[in-house]
């Protein structure tokens, strides 16, 4: 008795410590690219439920113009690649908590973002766009009413710049893609903001839906990233990024991944090539 | 009769991976349930002690575990460990942490009034024969309590296995995300999909917890 | 911990807080009543009633509540059934908590001696009147503890609710996480509103069980 109570005890008090204390502590959470290289496998975030970017397939498998680039990722690496499902609002802390090495989940590029990770070269454009239901349009957020419903997802720039745009605006939040669509579809809102490229992508394989608004904030780009101060893996990506752009890597991406939503209309505003914007 | 988006289960092996996500969730309850059965035994026996101390910490653990939503429990596993203890655990292990925690806090407690339920001259008479107080654990009274708790702990699979929908919510490909990506990757050519697979997720969640709660029910009349 | 921090979301708490109370006590009010209808009907063995009333409970019991709110929520409004995100969030609550606050109330009734009713039908009393006046109270007194755990367990349960987009403590703890990245501080208020949440119905439910260990040890 005495025994099990000595062994007991520091592991409650472990327990309770682990619940209670507050450090912050991200120091050496994060792998370096040799410590990937010996591993064999590299961990990437994706999204598993935003079409035609990240998503599952009927036979299991990631597909999407994120998962393109992440196999390519891999096989210049000489590693196997272990996809990790992300949300949204996941994206930072599973980075910060090294449950990840590179995420490449259509991460916007911001300056509170930058603040938490590391970005290396951007891979592809982006801005905010809303999109309604044909029969009623949203083409100015100004014309929304204090009862207008707009879904967003929790932890993606449209909510942040809604927030501090549009306070007034009632927010309906989702935490996965995959119900805030069926929640759009099932029409609990008047309009979803969003990344453009996946709101015009859902007015393009959905019938009955039109894009209001197609360029709404800042410009942005979409990066991959890394755990803050993982420079060895960031150098990396970046030289991979560069390396890439000389056989037109992402206009290829575009052609299988993107090319059946969009057509030939997007490539060129869309994608990244080689790391340079203009 | 409209398209209820059933077919969208038939193409590819979109009905093994709803199993396979099924069989995600199940093993994550079983692991924790043979866990928490030892650990809770040993908690039980401590908590029948008599040092203050001890029986504080006890307390303390007990109602933290009982009164917090389990998934808030996730969320401070998950996440929290990493930032204070720089532990890097898989969210299937973070459900196995959380739910034998939880686990052997409810057993802890059964069997704590289990053991206190057991007349006290079961103690004294085994005491008079010459045993000694492990031999009285172990020959006397646990096996008594095994009895009564078995049932119980029946139910405790049961009540794991629907908590496991929650660690959809901490990035586990489970059955309801394998749902979701089936939606999802269906959603042009069967738009009604969510109405089928969501259905047939709560029927597959029935067939698996169902047999299992009549079992319990049926040891605990039996032995009761 | 950033204190400014928590200061400034303090008031997103609150807001969660209420909702997950008002939606939460909604549902448990509705669980209660729909418990007591079925507790009656499985101890006065209502034919007909009594079986749907027993499949309800086995398939509330036996199924998750985020199923249920995904079936409801997500599913139903495929075949034309459309409900607000509040309303699935009452009508979740309910329908679990209704067979759990069933199982109490019968093991209330159940309690009480089979020679009370017997009494009661012998002095000429009624059905009715002897629930009312004989085996009710009786049972009443002695479902309280299952009752507030029942309430204890369907407050938590309500944690679930981000899954319908409403902005409960669990989901904008995480709204929180992912927009400004402070997660020790987000999860520490969470941690802390459930307490002040639950801790109170968990002690008011420990004292009702000891009062009750010295009523019924009488009989």
């Amino acid at each position: 008795m005495e025994k099990i109570k000595r062994i007991l005890i520091p592991l409650l008090a472990l327990a309770l410590s682990g619940c209670l204390a507050g450090c912050k502590n991200t120091k050496d959470t994060y792998r370096t690219l040799e410590e990937i290289k010996k591993d064999g496998t590299i961990n990437i975030g994706v999204f598993s439920d935003k079409n035609p970017f990240g998503y599952v397939d009927e036979n299991g498998n990631y597909r999407g113009y994120d998962v393109y680039f992440a196999e390519r990722l891999a096989e210049d690496l000489g590693v196997k690649v272990n996809y990790v499902s992300t949300e949204a609002a996941n994206r930072t802390e599973y980075l910060q908590t090294g449950k990840v090495d590179v995420i490449l989940a259509n991460f916007t590029v911001t300056d509170e973002r930058k603040e938490e990770v590391d970005f290396a070269l951007p891979y592809m454009n982006v801005a905010l766009g809303v999109v309604s239901k044909n029969d009623r349009i949203v083409r100015c957020l100004d014309e929304l009413g204090t009862d207008d419903a707009v879904i967003v997802i929790s932890g993606t720039t449209a909510e942040t710049y809604l927030i501090k745009n549009y306070p007034d605006i009632p927010l309906q939040k989702f935490d996965s893609y995959a119900t805030a669509k069926e929640a759009f579809e099932n029409g609990t809102a008047v309009a979803w903001a969003n990344d453009n490229t996946e709101v015009i992508a859902f007015a393009m394989q959905n019938k009955g839906y039109t894009v209001g608004i197609t360029e709404l904030g800042s410009s942005d780009t979409i990066a991959p990233a890394v755990t803050r101060g993982n420079t060895t893996l960031l150098e990396w990506i970046n030289k991979e990024i560069k390396k890439l752009g000389k056989e037109q890597f992402f206009h290829k991406n575009y052609d299988e991944t993107l090319a059946d939503t969009y057509g030939e209309e997007f490539k060129e505003t869309l994608v990244v090539e080689g790391g340079k914007t203009d | 009769m409209p398209d209820l988006g059933l077919d969208v289960l038939l193409k590819g092996n979109n009905f093994i991976r709803l199993l396979e996500g099924l069989f995600v969730a199940v093993k994550i309850s079983l692991v924790s349930v043979a866990l928490s059965i030892p650990a809770g035994v040993l908690l039980g026996i401590i908590m029948t002690g008599k040092n203050i101390a001890v029986r504080f910490f006890t307390k303390f653990y007990l109602e933290f575990i009982r009164i917090m939503p389990q998934l808030v429990l996730l969320f401070l596993v998950f996440f929290g460990s990493t930032r204070s203890l720089g532990w890097n655990l898989e969210g299937e292990t973070a459900a196995v942490i959380v739910f034998v925690l939880w686990g052997t806090a409810e057993m802890g407690d059964l069997v704590r009034s289990a053991l206190s339920s057991i007349p006290k001259h079961q103690y004294e008479s085994s005491q008079a024969l010459g045993l000694e107080k492990r031999q009285t654990y172990f020959y006397i009274i646990l096996p008594q309590t095994l009895r009564r708790l078995l049932p119980l702990s029946i139910n405790l699979v049961t009540r794991m296995v629907k908590t496991t929908s929650l660690v959809l919510m901490i990035g586990v490909v489970e059955v309801l995300k394998a749902g979701q990506q089936m939606i999802e990757a269906n959603r042009m050519n069967s738009p009604n999909a969510a109405f089928g697979i969501y259905l047939v997720i709560f029927i597959l969640y029935f067939l698996v917890c169902w047999p299992v709660s009549m079992a319990a029910r049926h040891l605990e009349k039996k032995w009761g | 911990m950033d204190f400014a921090y928590m200061k400034l979301v303090l008031p997103l708490y609150e807001k969660a807080a209420v909702l997950t109370l008002k939606t939460g006590l909604e549902g448990i009010v509705f669980a209660t009543l729909a418990g007591l209808v079925c507790a009656v009907v499985l101890y006065e063995k209502v034919p007909v009633l009594r079986q749907l009333v027993m499949g309800y409970i086995e398939i509330s019991r036996n199924t998750p509540l985020l199923v249920q709110l995904f079936f409801i929520y997500y599913g139903l409004p495929k075949a034309g059934i459309v409900f607000s995100a509040e309303t699935c969030g009452v009508a979740g609550i309910a329908f679990l908590g209704g067979s759990y606050m069933a199982e109490a109330f019968r093991s209330g009734l159940e309690n009480v001696a089979a020679v009370q009713r017997e009494s009661a039908y012998s002095l000429g009393m009624g059905r009715l009147q002897t629930m009312r006046y004989v085996t009710g109270p009786q049972a009443a007194a002695a479902s309280i503890p299952a009752f507030l755990a029942n309430v204890i367990f369907l407050l938590k349960e309500t944690s679930v609710f981000s899954a319908v987009s409403l902005m409960d403590l669990m989901f904008t703890a995480k709204d929180l996480i992912g927009l400004y990245y402070k997660t020790t501080e987000s999860l520490f208020l969470l941690v802390i509103f459930y307490l002040l949440i639950l801790l109170p119905v968990s002690l008011i439910g420990a004292a009702a069980e000891r009062r009750l260990q010295y009523a019924g040890s009488g009989t």
